[in-house]
């Protein structure tokens, strides 16, 4: 069953372009609204089975020779993710319904968005290492199509190759902890490897592994410094905004540190890592979120706040925090998920999302005011009994204080978490009383182009049912415990939490840290045109954005520089680093093997007239690169050919001098008919370095060849199969001319084959003389 | 039954040599040539399918036993490499009549082009290595034919140092052979692995053995021998770039896999070691020429270096599993570096140039290009579920498995790298603002055909790589252990 929960978004993504090209009347999201709405009633009928402790396991086999298999796995943490896409998904898919226009390009816009569904209920819920992957680089390359949906702004393009290019460097990073995990666990299935941590736990790879899942479960999640993908997210529309880039596709990295807690959680580098970036996300996105004009890039670093948030609670180990990151995954979707929407209505009726430009909208709006209050209420953590935020924020401090300290290092980082954790939540409260009351009280700031008025109704309907969600967890959060907060943690942590959630625990430290943070966020609120040049001090000039500009342009930059030296485009300089290659690896694979040997006691002996050939031969082969004109070169070079077909003759074969005799004719005659139509011999002389390189990596060259040449006629070890062809010639071959009957018969397929070679040469060459670009021709 | 595996040989050769006496009749031409190619397609994949499911066919040509005649020996890794030749060249043939001048055509561009084909083929098939050299004279001499066709300026400058230097490896290929001649007395490859191995490889062979890598390092544009390679590659018309970039470098692949699991085999912590520095370098220095320019035709004929160097790394690390890598690697290499020239042919022909700054907004128009595009990409990078993601798996696990790591990062990062410098051409090209197209330019519809033919062969490799992997892994498994073909060989009477 859940491989079909999973195709039926692909499925729905295939027929997409033909619903809108045949089915114009209705907006097409109408018709595929069902799907996520069924996807989501099918988990919601799980519920009750995975609270009671079962799961599910179903799936199709596909590459089992590498163990790579579409298995899929329901439990308590899969189904509150699975819960999350389908639910948030039908929600989203109405809102687009009113939020783009039936003109806009719909069959784009649904393909990606149904086509990352499916990916991210893959993500979630695949056993299986190699399908996690396959689903984490779709939801990749979906994320990059819809970020670029509107593909011909500029923006959206530079932030669609971005974050691309962030995400899927994590992707094979965290390829490659996988494959060294399954290689140390000997299995592709996350269940078995987790059944198998003490392996994984003892591997001298064990922090390596971790780091390279680490890193891509942190760029997914857009932890600093890899967050500066998600603000230039911001450039998809909004319903793709509120979907992936805040409730489902960003916390696919606290998903696999979520999964894989049981192979990590609880060593000393799991928390020194995963709650030392989550911390420094936390504070940092808080803190930049504050500074944003645009109400998008207001939400998107509150989003990366929050998601280090949720990392840094994972990162604690404890079981309550396990409990208290599920429970704000599940808060943040529901609150930051209803506050995109509002973003997007107030762009939609105003025609602008610069928040300097906004302001008193609650009069115009007052219901998209009434939901962006609990929601930014809710994210800001005040502690009123109707803000689910506020429940999980207080948990974070609680688990916050309660660090397990059992490791000198971890005692030694304990004390500074609380502190950390409430200046971000200062900052948090910040922006949010900032996003609320500069967009929907006060003064309209600027001349808005339209004038703003109520959205439609079904545009409200999404958000309004998430803020629902926001109050009734607020006031009744057990109602969510049992079903899908403790199954959930129990998935993570491996035990059930038993954790009932209070609003009220009495004057506890958690509680001071809740006051300390809603009076400082109130005045620094106040207070904040005071304090703004603080920004230009930290990050000041400093930016990862700049980092990642720099490192994109400079591996352009270092690509030409280095291509072009050596890419000159001179075959002098090519042939020169291709014969000091060889010189290298031969000469030195003839050293280290100690490969050369000499024996003398095979040769013939030597007579005068060979020696005197021979010298003759070596004379012309210098004199001829000492030439200055190109006949009298050629001509010298004759006298090797026909050197050379004197040796045959003293070899006793003749038919080969012949033909020897004859090639070198030819080709003495048609140099010199050629030579007669080329221009003088460039005789520009070379600089001395230069000159002396060449001679010695000629010199080197024959050298080597040579030393190669003794060393392999000294080390002769078999007989040779020619004796076969002496023997056999005349008895099978018909023949008394060994060498006639090895060309025609023995070795018959080459003789053919160099004919061929001869035919197709005689035809280029035609075809070049033919067949020419007469344009070019000067 | 053994006379089959000469088909894939013969039925080009003579084809091509057909065509000469009609090279005005053009439609004839054209035809003959498509239904020669889907022809000797359907003789090859029965051929290769019946290899698979009955093992190698051996043939002795002229009757002439082993070792001492020219033996042909079509086993697995040589078949389906056949077959994929044979699936490019469909493609090829189908793409020629719609993107080729007439001149070209008419210039005996068929005849080149099928006896290239069969060129390849016998490279593939043949277990002789003299004969080997033959062979690669053959489509060394159809590839020049066809790099110089239509003789303009920028192609003969190119040309020339193409010719030069591949004849200088050819020179050093045929000297090579006599060294190793001399040494083992023999040509025939299956007898020179038992010849080798009795004498355990000694130091003067492993000398040879590295000769022979840098031929065809040299024909297979490995690091840092590869310097002839793009700009030649670029400059003819794109169906002759995606002939080249397909099937010749992956000869010398080819051969350095089968010569260097049969032959070579001897001390492999030295010469495979040396293979797999030689990898990493051919990958890093490969993507960043494919960084490096604006050109999209060059920035496909670079990205074949990368690819060759993953291919390197699987026949280094010398795994079961990391030879089944680089085998299927090698397939999806093949197709998919073919789509893409084709592709980017495309591309030049409706955008009039390959200029990449010069390029916009092509989706609008295209959309259907555009999206094969995309695709092709994705294949290209190695991302799952396509073929590219099968190969690059198990290399990378044969690399881990053996503490190769460096390398297997290297290739991790290549691979972003590779994503990133096809994925400019889709934004820059695709995405954006419209541009001004060039008018009265031909269609580009007819080429949709053999494209999507290309890029459904690539999908089908990845997500039905159950249908096509135990054979692979089969092959990776015989290529460890070279006695399954020196019994195929020599212990047939």
């Amino acid at each position: 069953m859940l491989q079909y929960a999973v195709l039926a978004p692909f499925l729905t993504a295939l027929i997409v372009p033909f619903l809108f090209r045949y089915i114009r009347a209705i907006h097409t999201g109408w018709l595929i609204l069902p799907i996520p709405f069924g996807i989501f009633a099918y988990f919601l009928s799980q519920l009750t089975n995975i609270s009671e402790g079962h799961t599910q396991l179903s799936g199709i086999e596909w590459v089992p020779s590498l163990g790579m298999n579409f298995s899929f796995y329901l439990d308590g943490l899969s189904l509150l993710f699975s819960l999350l896409i389908s639910g948030i998904g039908t929600l989203v898919v109405l809102y687009s319904i009113f939020y783009l226009d039936k003109n806009e390009k719909l069959n784009n816009f649904y393909v990606f968005l149904y086509i990352f569904m499916g990916a991210m209920l893959g993500v979630v819920l695949s056993d299986n290492i190699y399908a996690l992957y396959l689903f984490w680089e779709l939801t990749s390359i979906s994320s990059f199509l819809l970020i670029g949906y509107w593909y011909e702004r500029q923006a959206s393009r530079y932030g669609a190759l971005k974050s691309m290019i962030i995400t899927v460097l994590g992707g094979l990073s965290m390829l490659g902890g996988l494959i060294l995990l399954s290689i140390i666990t000997g299995t592709t299935s996350i269940r078995e490897m987790i059944a198998a941590s003490d392996t994984v736990l003892e591997s001298p790879y064990f922090t390596g592994i971790l780091v390279l899942i680490l890193l891509g479960a942190f760029t997914k999640s857009a932890q600093f410094p890899f967050h500066i993908w998600l603000p230039d997210a911001m450039e998809a529309p909004t319903p793709v905004s509120a979907f992936l880039h805040s409730a489902t596709m960003v916390k696919a990295g606290i998903y696999l540190t979520a999964r894989l807690f049981l192979l990590f959680g609880g060593t000393d580098i799991f928390f020194v890592l995963v709650t030392g970036f989550g911390l420094l996300t936390l504070c940092w996105g808080s803190y930049m979120a504050v500074r944003q004009t645009d109400l998008k890039a207001i939400l998107a670093f509150s989003t990366i706040s929050q998601l280090g948030m949720i990392m840094t609670m994972l990162g604690f180990g404890t079981k309550e925090a396990a409990f208290a990151a599920v429970f704000h995954i599940f808060n943040h979707a529901t609150f930051k998920g209803s506050l995109f929407m509002v973003a997007g209505i107030v762009d939609h009726e105003t025609g602008t999302r610069d928040i300097r430009r906004l302001g008193g909208l609650m009069t115009l709006m007052p219901i998209s005011a009434t939901l962006a209050f609990f929601g930014a209420f809710s994210m800001a953590g005040v502690p009123l009994p109707i803000f689910n935020g506020f429940l999980s924020k207080e948990m974070f401090f609680q688990t916050s204080l309660d660090l397990e300290t059992t490791s000198t290092l971890v005692a030694s980082i304990a004390p500074f978490v609380p502190a950390l954790a409430v200046f971000g939540s200062i900052f948090t409260f910040v922006y949010s009383m900032y996003f609320f009351f500069h967009t929907f009280t006060g003064e309209t700031r600027g001349q808005l182009k339209v004038k703003p008025h109520e959205a439609p109704i079904g545009m409200l309907i999404s958000p309004i049912v998430l803020v629902l969600f926001v109050v009734i967890v607020g006031l009744l959060p057990n109602m969510i415990n049992e079903p899908i907060l403790t199954p959930a943690t129990a998935a993570i942590y491996g035990e059930l939490p038993n954790k009932h959630i209070v609003f009220w625990h009495g004057f506890e430290p958690a509680l001071y840290m809740s006051m300390i943070v809603v009076a400082l966020g109130v005045i620094l609120f106040l207070t904040r045109t005071k304090w703004q040049s603080v920004y230009n001090w930290i990050p000041g000039v400093l930016s990862a954005n700049k980092t990642y500009d720099y490192l994109y342009n400079m591996q352009f930059r270092v690509s030409e520089r280095t291509t072009r030296t050596y890419m000159t485009g001179s075959i002098r300089h090519y042939m020169l680093y291709i014969l000091i290659f060889i010189i290298g690896a031969t000469g030195v694979t003839l050293f280290v093997t100690d490969g050369f040997v000499i024996d003398t006691s095979d040769l013939a002996p030597i007579s005068w007239p060979e020696v005197v050939v021979g010298l003759v031969m070596a004379i012309a082969a210098i004199a001829t690169i000492l030439m200055k004109n190109r006949i009298a070169a050629i001509l010298v070079l004759g006298i090797v050919g026909y050197g050379l077909s004197l040796l045959f003759v003293f070899f006793r074969a003749p038919d080969l001098a012949l033909t020897q005799l004859i090639v070198e004719t030819v080709t003495v005659a048609l140099f010199l008919l050629c030579f007669y139509h080329l221009p003088k011999l460039d005789t520009k002389k070379q600089p001395v370095g230069a000159k002396t390189l060449n001679i010695i990596v000629s010199v080197s060259v024959g050298v080597l060849v040579t030393l190669v040449a003794i060393a392999s006629h000294s080390s002769k070890k078999f007989e040779t199969i020619a004796h076969y062809f002496i023997k056999e010639s005349h008895h099978l071959g018909g023949g008394n001319n060994v060498v006639n009957v090895i060309l025609v018969d023995m070795r018959g397929l080459d003789t053919l084959f160099e004919i061929t070679v001869l035919g197709l040469a005689a035809l280029g060459i035609y075809a070049m003389i033919r067949l020419r670009d007469k344009g070019e021709m000067d | 039954m053994t006379n089959l595996i000469f088909l894939p040989i013969l039925i080009p050769l003579i084809a091509g040599t057909m065509f000469v006496f009609f090279r005005k009749r053009l439609p004839l031409v054209r035809a003959g040539t498509q239904i020669v190619t889907i022809l000797n397609l359907a003789v090859t994949a029965f051929v290769t399918y019946y290899v698979l499911e009955n093992g190698t066919l051996v043939l002795q040509t002229g009757g002439w036993d082993a070792p001492y005649g020219i033996i042909l020996v079509g086993d697995g890794l040589a078949m389906s490499l056949i077959l994929t030749t044979n699936i490019i060249a469909v493609a090829a043939a189908f793409y020629a009549p719609y993107s080729l001048d007439k001149g070209r055509e008419e210039f005996y561009f068929y005849t080149f082009f099928l006896i290239l084909i069969g060129g390849v083929s016998g490279a593939f098939l043949t277990g002789d290595i003299f004969n080997l050299f033959v062979f690669f004279e053959v489509l060394l001499m159809a590839s020049y034919g066809l790099i110089t066709l239509g003789g303009t300026r920028q192609q003969l400058r190119e040309s020339i140092k193409y010719v030069l230097l591949n004849l200088f490896s050819s020179i050093l290929f045929v000297t090579t052979v006599a060294f190793l001649y001399s040494v083992t007395g023999t040509v025939n490859m299956a007898q020179l692995s038992v010849r080798v191995g009795y004498v355990n490889q000694t130091g003067i062979l492993t000398t040879i053995g590295i000769l022979f890598f840098i031929v065809f390092a040299t024909k297979g544009a490995l690091f840092p021998l590869y310097f002839w390679m793009p700009n030649a590659y670029t400059k003819p018309p794109a169906v002759i770039s995606a002939l080249f970039g397909a099937l010749l470098t992956k000869v010398g692949i080819y051969s350095i896999i089968r010569i260097f699991t049969l032959i070579f085999n001897g001390n492999i912590d030295y010469t495979h070691t040396f293979f797999i520095v030689l990898a990493g370098f051919t990958l890093i220095f490969g993507v960043a020429g494919a960084l490096s320019t604006n050109n999209i035709k060059l920035i496909i004929a670079y990205n074949i270096i990368p690819a060759i160097g993953f291919m390197i790394m699987g026949v280094g690390v010398f795994s079961e599993l990391s030879l089944s890598g680089s085998i299927y690697y090698l397939i999806h290499d093949m197709v998919i570096k073919a789509a893409l020239f084709l592709l980017v042919g495309a591309v030049a022909i409706v955008a009039g140039t390959t200029d990449l700054r010069k390029i916009s907004g092509l989706i609008k128009e295209f959309p259907f290009l555009g999206w094969m595009f995309f695709i092709a990409s994705l294949v290209l990078a190695g991302l799952p579920p396509f073929s590219g993601f099968i190969g690059k798996l198990q290399l990378l696990q044969g690399a881990f498995e053996n503490g190769h790591y460096v390398v297997a990062i290297v290739a991790l990062i290549t691979s972003l790298l590779i994503l990133i410098s096809v994925m400019r051409i889709f934004i820059l090209g695709f995405w954006g603002e419209g541009m001004d197209l060039p008018q009265n330019t031909r269609s580009i519809r007819p080429l949709y055909f053999p494209i999507s033919f290309l890029l459904i062969f690539s999908i089908v490799l990845g997500v039905g790589a159950e249908w096509f992997l135990p054979y692979i892994q089969q092959i990776g498994v015989d290529l460890t252990d070279p006695s399954v073909y020196i019994d195929a060989v020599l212990k047939k009477e």
